[in-house]
């Protein structure tokens, strides 16, 4: 794993330091979901992506990126 | 710890309090025809049988009350986990078949209280595989990602 990073991390902190519990409450996956998505340990579904990035109001590119590119 | 998790420690310590107890009980019985012969050794293991699952079955109430519980994370860990469950399983009813086979080749039967040990084995190797797996899934995960 590795390849692809995400901002969730920065993008809670920019939206009022929102907890990873009500980040998962909104998305729908568990607090340990989160924990292992920040740690770069998991890569969501595209619809857990999608869902994260809605939950953040910005465009997908904005909360997950490829490494490669 | 991810409920999914919990679930399956409370799993793998029951399975393993059960399969002591099976085997604690069935030593201090001497060998497997005492089942058929001795009544309350019977009646242990029928409680044993009817009260393990129903207190796991409260657990996995207790730990697992929501279905948002339970995310695309958890299924992928259950999904690899079943694997090693099935695998098991069959392994465990190969080993049963042999050792049957080889011990009591000669008489050409079996003692009928085998089946309920073979089905009790088979069940708490089932739970204790699938919890396992699950463990270790998680393990892995957190890991190596």
């Amino acid at each position: 794993m590795g390849r692809i990073k995400n901002r969730i991390r920065r993008l809670r902190f920019d939206h009022d330091e929102m907890t990873q519990e009500e980040l998962a409450n909104r998305v729908g996956c568990t607090r340990q979901t989160i924990i292992a998505l920040e740690q770069n340990k998991y890569v969501p579904s595209i619809e857990l992506a999608f869902r994260v990035a809605r939950a953040f109001g910005v465009p997908l590119e904005e909360v997950f990126q490829d490494e490669d590119s | 710890m991810a409920p999914l998790q919990k679930r399956a420690l409370y799993s793998f310590v029951i399975g393993l309090v059960l399969t002591t107890v099976l085997i604690v009980v069935f030593v201090a019985q001497g060998d497997i025809t005492a089942f058929e012969r001795d009544l309350n050794l019977r009646l242990i293991m029928y409680a044993v049988l009817v009260g393990v699952p129903l207190i796991y079955l409260i657990l996995v109430n207790l730990t697992l009350r929501k279905p948002t519980q339970l995310d695309e994370r958890d299924r992928l860990i259950i999904e690899r986990s079943s694997r090693a469950q099935w695998l098991t399983v069959i392994f465990t009813l190969v080993a049963w078949t042999i050792a049957l086979t080889e011990i009591y080749q000669e008489q050409g039967q079996v003692p009928i209280a085998f089946l309920k040990l073979i089905f009790t084995s088979t069940l708490i190797i089932s739970t204790l595989a699938q919890s396992l797996g699950i463990l270790v899934g998680y393990w892995e995960m957190n890991r190596n990602g």
